[in-house]
């Protein structure tokens, strides 16, 4: 069966619907907002399983298909399709993750007056998202790429009247943008010198070595760079944290598990370019590596119960790329996938706990919350689980699969960095963890809807039992890598690196347990011992400052020299001239004294000289 | 002979049909002019939409030419009244008659002696479709001085208060242009004894008897300056400051809608259509202008304290690309540069008519002075942001695909120059959102709480801006699909 069209039952739904919100943004009531919206993910949602289901069933990629959407120096450049089993694999996590965000925003956001303007926006990025994932071009990629990261500056700032909402929406587009220059000019790039935008093509390239090895480094690091940008990855990784000013499902969807993987899933998609680059490979392997221990440090002295997880997600996201580097192509991707289900559940739990706790998010003021609201605290606990690696949770699997392939691609240094970075991801979510619900005080809570709930349960119940499509069968891995990439077959297990995992990230539960849940090692007093290194943590190793003092500051010292330049210089000269011109003027006529007059005197001379020249020509011809 | 070899010449003077009916309409009567000046852009739009349907994209060279002598002096020189229409100003003249229009209905807010208004700016579009529409470089200059004199007046009567220094500036630059433009019209005039643009680009690839290059280089870098400081280019730039800041709201959006991109077009025709092989020699040094407009541009755009003046030197940083585009010399870059031409014509137009509306309620444009308008002016706020974004060059919207094709035309030549090019686009984002959110976002002030939304005739036209800004950026080939054929032929030209 040709299922071509299906393609568009998974595409055009969302789009719809944004445009049907934005056209009846003042007539539709939010029950009718929230039901398009659901709807409309439903639709995406249901298509993409299909998808699924048939790119399993058939095991080779589905058909592909394409436009012609502009021509250029005679070449069509085109706009289509394509299906392989990682654009399934995305469009299934990123149509449920949606889908589920839809359900939770219309309990958690139902207070909001632009309740359909949110939807809307919701509705523009999954349409965007979506069309990211299955784009076969390099050119489509970058158009759906900067149009999901202006639907996450639009929601990072959908609270427009904060200052802070201002500042971090700003802040989110512009760091972004920086990384997508390197995209921008990666592919500019490639064009010119294959004549061609697609992913094929250049491929081809490659396999034929019409590329010099210096060419595919080039590409190879300007493509990641982009992905640096997008996936918050050092040193582009200031603007994520920022970013959860926005509402919380946003940052459950855009921030967590969907567009902030974009990046890995950009390494991951055109992954063929970088193994053909050793040096490449290094890079991604390192800023991953560095990435995923640095975030995790800072993630330690958080308060603020978003931003914690926030770090978190920065650190799970250069997990990923150090797979990627590391040759770890499906562990890579299995990651982004159980990433997405365990980090949009703590989001979205995280949200609930802050609704229960009328808008509170400062984890220090929280505490005795389990009590109160048992349910929501296994729901946590079954995020944090995951995410800290325990098994049969999802994210044991996932990280270990990682960890193997750092260690077998012979990166001993990295491993290292890999295994205490997973001690402090476990410490710092129980640190969470116990903060918000240990602890004898009890709280005031409000009720979480339904509405609510349900999604985190699905997600819930993806977290803990994902891992198992890895174990004991290799069944992701056999189908994501059908098609020619027999070479991306993961290594043999090795027995004692799980147990390792397994041991230090009991440790760091304990350790936190041990400081925060019982506390009967004062946090404070660790703090004291050694407080600069605390208030570095705390500061976020001044990276922002740093920033602002060694960029925004001199832009804009040398913005103000140059407005002195161009007022005083540059336009005092037009000045002077234009003032002797008017004293020649005032000379050779004292009639002339108005504008009307020097324009009527230039004409006139204007004129005189045409005839005079017209006249010679009959004189001398 | 057929009926639409007279469009060129019906549509360039249709607007004169509404100068005469707003003549003899009584003098006070403000609304009756504003109706008719609206209905007066209705023809020439309308016709150009006919002569887009009509326009038969695998032709080369001019169509629907008409061409008639009109001075003859001797028999060696002869001056034409040909008129007609190829892939590069087909996109310019529906531009022209599009904004035009728009721009008729935001003169709405203009309340004075509303009759020579009308008139004026009916005789400013006459010109605009004249100079995209003429065959002869004569007829050109002719009506590149009619625009010249219509917006000089329009500028110094209706304009804000430092209206006579703007207007005086234009007039002595662009007085300037026109000088060197004349010179280089003459010097050329008697050396072909036609200024027939198909005949002279004939007579520069054949070069019948033998000419000095120095003389032809002569020429050429007058014609370059006359357009660079219409586009302008760094260092002529900075009459158009004040011409942003100070003229009436519908004329900054001709003025930067279209009268800007006669610069663009000035430097496609005559420089690359006529001079091609001497631009390829200058190349370089084009580039780096364009590369100083782009970011000379862009970081003063960011340190400005006030709306107007953050657009105008975006203008600068936008027309900086063009330029790269037009420098590159590729069938690609070229395009890059129509499209920009195009596209930024629509987004500037749209920008200044929402700071337009935004004038008339808060009677500022300081930046520190406002924000937070989001609040009490949604639907503005909200095209304000689509406007924004667009000239941040958002896929979607055209300012993208029009950048994006300028770039890459200057990629296939010179990648290490286009990719410090690519530092504007970072830029374009500092000073776009750092604008548009300081006026939209953060707290509102109380005295902005009342503001009341755009209305009907102001937000009709914006939408309709914003629809074609979006229909370029999402199918960017009905843009592209007419001026293929020119730009081959001109490139092919080119040589080298």
């Amino acid at each position: 069966m040709n299922k071509d069209w299906f393609v568009l039952l998974v595409l055009l739904p969302p789009l719809l619907a944004f445009l049907l919100m934005v056209a009846g943004r003042r007539i539709l009531s939010k029950r009718m907002t929230s039901l398009f919206g659901v709807l409309s993910t439903g639709i995406s949602l249901v298509f993409s399983l299909v998808l699924l289901v048939s790119s399993l069933r058939s095991g080779v990629s589905l058909p592909d298909w394409e436009f012609t959407w502009l021509t250029l120096d005679k070449k069509p450049i085109q706009f289509g399709v394509t299906l392989q089993p990682l654009n399934v694999l995305m469009l299934v996590i990123v149509s449920l993750v949606s889908f589920l965000v839809h359900i939770y925003s219309s309990g958690y956001m139902k207070d909001d007056e632009r309740f359909t303007v949110f939807y809307s926006y919701l509705a523009l990025f999954t349409f965007s998202m979506l069309g990211l994932v299955i784009s076969p071009n390099l050119l489509q990629i970058y158009i759906f790429w900067e149009l999901v990261g202006v639907c996450s500056f639009l929601l990072v700032g959908f609270w427009y009247f904060k200052p802070e909402a201002k500042r971090a929406a700003q802040k989110a587009f512009i760091v972004t943008r920086i990384g997508d220059i390197g995209l921008f000019i990666a592919i500019a790039m490639i064009f010119a010198k294959i004549g061609s935008f697609e992913l094929h093509d250049l491929k081809g390239a490659i396999e034929a070595g019409k590329l010099s090895s210096g060419m595919i480094t080039l590409f190879a690091i300007l493509i990641f760079i982009g992905a640096v940008g997008k996936s918050g990855q050092f040193p582009l990784h200031t603007w994520l944290p920022d970013a959860m000013e926005g509402p919380t499902p946003v940052s459950a969807l855009i921030h967590a598990a969907t567009m902030v993987a974009a990046g890995v899933y950009l390494v991951a998609n055109t992954f063929w370019l970088f193994q053909a680059s050793s040096v490449a490979m290094d890079v991604i392997a390192y800023v991953g590596g560095f990435t995923a221990i640095f975030a995790a440090t800072i993630g330690i002295a958080q308060t603020d119960i978003k931003r914690i997880l926030a770090y978190s997600t920065v650190s799970q996201l250069g997990y990923m790329m150090l797979a990627l580097g590391s040759v770890g192509y499906v562990a890579g991707v299995f990651h982004l996938m159980t990433h997405a289900f365990f980090k949009a559940l703590l989001f979205l739990a995280a949200g609930a706990v802050i609704v229960s706790l009328h808008h509170e998010q400062d984890i220090r003021k929280m505490g005795g919350l389990w009590k109160k609201n048992k349910g929501l605290g296994w729901l946590f606990l079954i995020g944090c689980l995951s995410i800290a690696g325990i098994p049969p949770f999802s994210g044991f699997f996932s990280k270990d699969e990682i960890l193997l392939s750092v260690y077998a691609n012979g990166r001993y240094g990295l491993f290292i960095v890999g295994v205490i970075a997973a001690f402090l991801t476990a410490f710092y979510m129980f640190r969470l963890f116990f903060k918000v619900f240990a602890g004898s005080h009890e709280p005031k809570t409000a009720r979480v809807p339904w509405s609510m709930t349900g999604p985190m349960i699905v997600l819930a119940i993806l977290s803990a039992v994902a891992g198992f499509i890895q174990f004991p069968t290799h069944f992701l891995e056999t189908w994501l890598i059908t098609g020619g990439m027999k070479s991306l077959h993961g290594p043999e297990s090795i027995a004692w690196i799980p147990v390792l995992a397994v041991i230090v990230s009991l440790l760091g539960i304990s350790l936190a347990y041990l400081m925060y849940g019982v506390n009967k090692w004062d946090s404070r007093r660790v703090a004291q011992a050694v407080p600069w290194l605390h208030q570095c943590l705390v500061r976020k190793y001044y990276v922002d400052e740093m920033y602002h003092s060694l960029i925004v500051l001199p832009l804009k010292g040398f913005g103000w020299l140059l407005q002195v330049w161009d007022r005083y210089v540059i336009d005092g000269l037009v000045q002077l001239c234009g003032w002797i011109s008017m004293r020649v003027g005032k000379i050779g006529s004292t009639l002339q004294n108005g504008q009307a007059q020097t324009y009527a005197l230039i004409s006139v001379v204007s004129f005189v000289i045409l005839i005079v020249s017209l006249l010679a020509g009959r004189l001398f011809g | 002979m057929t009926w639409s070899q007279w469009l060129p010449t019906l549509i360039t003077f249709s607007p004169l049909l509404g100068v005469l009916v707003i003549w003899m309409t009584p003098r006070e009567k403000a609304t009756l002019h504003r109706m008719m000046g609206i209905w007066a852009t209705i023809p020439p739009l309308v016709l150009a939409w006919i002569m887009y349907s009509q326009f038969d994209s695998t032709y080369v060279g001019m169509q629907m030419k008409q061409a008639i002598t009109w001075i003859q002096v001797a028999t060696f020189w002869k001056i034409s009244y040909s008129m007609g229409v190829d892939g590069l100003s087909m996109p310019l003249v529906f531009l022209t008659g599009l904004i035009s229009t728009l721009a008729a209905v935001a003169s709405f807010l203009i309340r004075e002696r509303t009759k020579q208004y009308y008139s004026l700016f009916l005789l400013l579009e006459v010109g605009m479709l004249g100079v995209f529409l003429a065959n002869n470089l004569f007829l050109f200059f002719i009506f590149f001085e009619i625009t010249l004199v219509a917006a000089f007046f329009l500028v110094g009567i209706w304009g804000y208060f430092d209206k006579e220094k703007a207007a005086n500036q234009f007039l002595l630059y662009n007085g300037l242009g026109s000088g060197f433009m004349l010179l280089a019209m003459i010097a050329l005039f008697r050396l072909t004894g036609t200024l027939d643009y198909l005949e002279v680009q004939m007579w520069m690839q054949s070069k019948a008897s033998p000419v000095s290059p120095t003389l032809l280089w002569i020429i050429f870098i007058s014609l370059l300056v006359a357009f660079a400081i219409k586009l302008p280019i760094f260092p002529f730039h900075t009459w158009m400051l004040r011409m942003h800041v100070e003229a009436p709201t519908p004329i900054v959006m001709i003025h930067s809608g279209i009268l800007l991109k006669m610069g663009a077009y000035g430097l496609l025709r005559f420089g690359v259509g006529w001079f091609g092989a001497y631009m390829k020699e200058i190349a370089y040094i084009l580039i780096a202008l364009g590369l100083i407009n782009i970011l000379y541009g862009a970081v003063l755009a960011f340190v400005q304290k006030e709306l107007k003046r953050v657009l105008a030197y975006s203008s600068i940083s936008h027309m900086g690309i063009l330029l790269l585009g037009i420098a590159s010399l590729t069938t690609i870059g070229l395009q890059g540069a129509i499209f920009q031409a195009v596209s930024h014509g629509l987004i500037s137009a749209l920008m200044f008519f929402i700071v337009g509306s935004l004038y008339e309620r808060t009677k500022t444009t300081e930046l520190d002075r406002l924000g937070g308008l989001a609040r009490s002016m949604p639907v503005l706020s909200g095209i304000l942001m689509v406007a924004g974004l667009a000239l941040l060059g958002l896929p979607g919207l055209s300012g993208f695909i029009s950048e994006f094709l300028a770039f890459l035309g200057l990629f296939q030549v010179h990648p290490e120059w286009a990719a410090v090019g690519s530092i504007g686009l970072v830029l374009a984002a500092v000073y776009t959102l750092r604008a548009v959110l300081k006026t939209t976002f953060g707290p509102i002030k109380d005295q902005w709480m009342g503001l009341e939304d755009i209305q009907i005739k102001e937000w009709l036209p914006m939408f309709i801006l914003v629809g074609f800004i979006a229909l370029i950026g999402v199918y960017p080939k009905l843009l592209e699909e007419s001026i293929q054929v020119t730009l081959y032929q001109m490139v092919s030209k080119i040589g080298g």
